[in-house]
Parts: C-alpha cells; sequence; structure tokens
C-alpha cells in the first residue's frame, strides 16, 4: 500500500507539473495582428497610374425599415492618420491621388470593421466517490464569460471603368489587417500594418 | 489539451494497478528533439515531456511492458510573410506540436541485478500526432496516428532492492499518417525513477 501510495503521489505531481508547463503562445495583442493581402493576377496594375481615394472610412451601415441606409465613419483623428499612411504607400509605389470625379483608373476604398465576440470556457474538478469508491467528473464545472473584440481594416483597389453584368467592379487587390482592438487608441498597430499591406505587395509598383 | 491530460491521467492510475509482478516502472522527465519533418516545423528542443514505462521481466534479463509518453514541441516564430499563390499573410505564427507514443516494448538487461544494467530495446505501436499552427485568433490543425518504432537504449542504476533511477533515449519514428504529409520523428531523453517490484 505505501508502495501504491508513493506511486500516486508521483503521479498526481507528474500530472500537475506537465498541466502548468504547457507552453502559453502569444503574450501581447499585438502578436495577434495579421495582414494578409490578395490580388488578381490578370489585372494589369502597371498600366494604371492614378487612383482615387474618399476622405473618409465607412465603420458600420445602418439601414433603416425602408432601406435608407446610412455609413458611419470613423472619427478623424484616427481615419486622418490612416489615410495619410495609405496615400504615402500609393505615392511611393508610383500612384498618383486624384479627385474622385477626375475618372480615376482605380479606386481605393479603405473600411473598418470590429466585431466582439462572447465566449465561455469551463473546467472540471475531479472528485472522489468515496461512498461509491471511485472516480470521476464534477457537474457542473465552472464558467467563465468573457469576450474579445477584433478590427479589421481593408482596402480593396477596383477598376470602375470594367464593365460588368452587376455594375459592380471585380476587386483587384485587397489588403485587410487583423488585430485584437484593446481600447487603448494605438493607432501604430493600424499604421504598421498598412505598411505591410504594401510591402507584401509588390505588384502595385508603376514607377 | 485538456483530453491529452485526462487520457494521461487516466493512464497513470491504470498503471498503478500494474506494480504487482516481478517487474521495473520507470516514470520520466522528457527532453525532445525533433528531426526531419517535425524539426523543420519545429527547430527548438522541447524541455516538456513525460513517461512512463512498464516492464514485466519474463526473464531475469528481458522485460517486456508498454511506454507511454508525451512531448509537447513549441516555438514562437517572429514576424513574417507566408505567401501561397496570389496570397500574402504577415503575422507571428504559433507553433505546438503534440506527441503521444503508445508502445508496446521488449529490453534486454545486460547485467541485471547489477549496480548499473545498461539495457538495449525496441517498442512499437502508435503514436497520436498533433500540430497546430496559430496565428490571430485561428489555428490550423492536423492530426496523425502515426504506425511508430522506437530503438531505445539506456542505463539503470540500482540504488536498492526496490528503486533505481534511469536514464534513456528513445528514437521515436512514426511512419507518415492522417493529415501530416511527413513522418514524424524526434530523439527523446528521458531520466527519472524506476520502481522495481522485486
Amino acid at each position: 500500500m505505501n508502495r501504491f501510495f508513493k506511486f500516486f503521489v508521483f503521479a498526481s505531481l507528474s500530472g500537475l507539473v506537465l498541466g502548468g508547463c504547457y507552453p502559453a503562445g502569444p503574450d501581447f495583442t499585438e502578436d495577434l495582428d495579421v495582414v494578409y493581402t490578395d490580388y488578381d493576377p490578370e489585372f494589369d496594375f502597371q498600366g494604371q497610374s492614378t487612383y482615387a481615394m474618399p476622405d473618409k472610412i465607412v465603420v458600420d451601415v445602418d439601414i433603416a425599415n425602408n432601406g435608407d441606409t446610412t455609413y458611419e465613419y470613423m472619427k478623424d483623428i484616427y481615419a486622418g492618420p490612416i489615410l495619410d499612411r495609405i496615400e504615402a504607400n500609393m505615392t511611393a509605389l508610383g500612384w498618383t491621388r486624384v479627385n474622385i470625379n477626375a475618372n480615376a483608373d482605380v479606386l481605393l476604398t479603405p473600411a473598418a470593421i470590429s466585431s466582439t465576440t462572447y465566449f465561455y470556457s469551463y473546467w472540471y474538478d475531479w472528485w472522489y466517490g468515496g461512498y461509491y469508491g471511485g472516480w470521476g467528473w464534477y457537474y457542473p464545472p465552472y464558467y467563465t464569460v468573457s469576450s474579445y473584440t477584433t478590427g479589421s481594416l481593408i482596402m480593396t483597389i477596383a477598376d470602375p471603368n470594367i464593365d460588368s453584368p452587376i455594375n459592380k467592379s471585380p476587386t483587384a487587390w485587397v489588403g485587410a489587417m487583423n488585430g485584437l482592438l484593446t481600447g487603448s487608441g494605438d493607432i501604430n498597430r493600424v499604421l504598421n500594418g498598412i505598411d505591410q499591406a504594401f510591402e507584401q505587395s509588390a505588384y502595385l509598383k508603376t514607377n | 489539451m485538456k483530453k491529452i491530460q485526462y487520457t494521461l491521467a487516466i493512464l497513470l492510475i491504470s498503471a498503478v494497478t500494474m506494480l504487482q509482478a516481478q517487474s521495473n516502472t520507470y516514470m520520466t522527465y522528457s527532453m525532445g528533439f525533433g528531426m526531419g519533418d517535425l524539426g523543420d516545423f519545429i527547430s527548438k528542443t522541447s524541455f516538456r515531456g513525460a513517461a512512463i514505462d512498464y516492464r514485466k521481466l519474463v526473464q531475469p534479463n528481458v522485460g517486456v511492458g508498454f511506454n507511454l509518453g508525451w512531448n509537447v514541441f513549441y516555438e514562437d516564430k517572429a514576424f513574417d510573410t507566408y505567401t501561397s499563390g496570389t496570397e500574402s499573410l504577415s503575422g507571428r505564427q504559433f507553433r505546438y506540436s503534440n506527441h503521444i507514443p503508445m508502445l508496446l516494448n521488449a529490453d534486454y538487461y545486460l547485467n541485471p541485478g547489477e549496480k548499473v544494467s545498461p539495457f538495449i530495446g525496441l517498442g512499437t505501436g502508435v503514436m497520436y500526432s498533433r500540430r497546430n499552427t496559430d496565428m490571430n485568433l485561428y489555428t490550423v490543425q492536423e492530426e496523425a496516428w502515426n504506425f511508430t518504432l522506437c530503438p531505445e537504449i539506456g542505463v539503470q542504476f540500482n540504488s536498492n532492492i526496490s528503486s533505481a533511477t534511469t536514464i534513456m533515449l528513445k528514437y521515436y519514428y512514426g511512419l507518415k499518417a492522417g493529415e501530416l504529409d511527413e513522418a514524424q520523428s524526434y530523439l527523446a531523453l528521458n531520466v527519472g525513477f524506476v520502481f522495481r517490484q522485486p
């Protein structure tokens, strides 16, 4: 019995140690930031030179009961630096920004989306059924409820001059960045993401 | 993750019941060194692992039994860009590779009963492999049940009639299977205690 006990204590401690040292993964919200880009290989980026871009960034669309839509825009203190950074990158790649009425070669439209996901986690606890002589699971487990909000900035480039039967231009390029929003208003993560999106899209270069 | 811990806990407890015949039960801490495809995926040494070995001594110098182990490899990759076709994705990757070998083993002890008893052995069975590549809030998970061969060498240092310490080197080679495109192999260096049943 003594041997059994020693073995059991050893086994239990081993289990605890094992559980405690499982690798932890990301430490900071920045570690979760990703930048995604994709493009249409058929599209002739080198044959274009001008682009138009709105001076506001849509963050939401309200659709009324009668079908009217109202756009919600990002605050200028955030939208300003974002639009400036996009323009700086496009200029560096040889593009010229023109007014929306100037019949630009392509349109670049940025949009931002945030979404909140709720999740709950739970874990079981061991119990020893003294009366029944055995191990089992203890119900109900503990619950914790938590939430996280992710934010995405999506940029698309489309040629408005391409005819399509549904009056919509196919997207020639999309750049998207996604990360956890912390509410700290740190715009630098988005700006770095914009730089990265253009950096990994060398085919946009026209000069 | 929880499933793995519970499975291990249950198997740990069931192993207790086998402590009766003339036998050696090894409880070891295990370090893992990824090789081949696993080494390419995660180059860092794993310091997270454990194993239980049980050998029933059918002859004084021959033990047969099982090996149950767990090694988890982990590496967080620096910010990088991964491109596939026209798509590019940049970010940090967090890579995990869990391996749970479940093998039947036979060992041959060169100096049974002596203070220093080297042994060689071979194990065969299956290994559950689970590879996770985490980026952003998503994970790509690939699983496999690899048919596995495991040659091993080791030394058992007998301190008294009921206990000993051990150091052993196992080479797990899991054949290509399941969602993983390549064989999964690693070296495990195990050190730990031996519960001897005379």
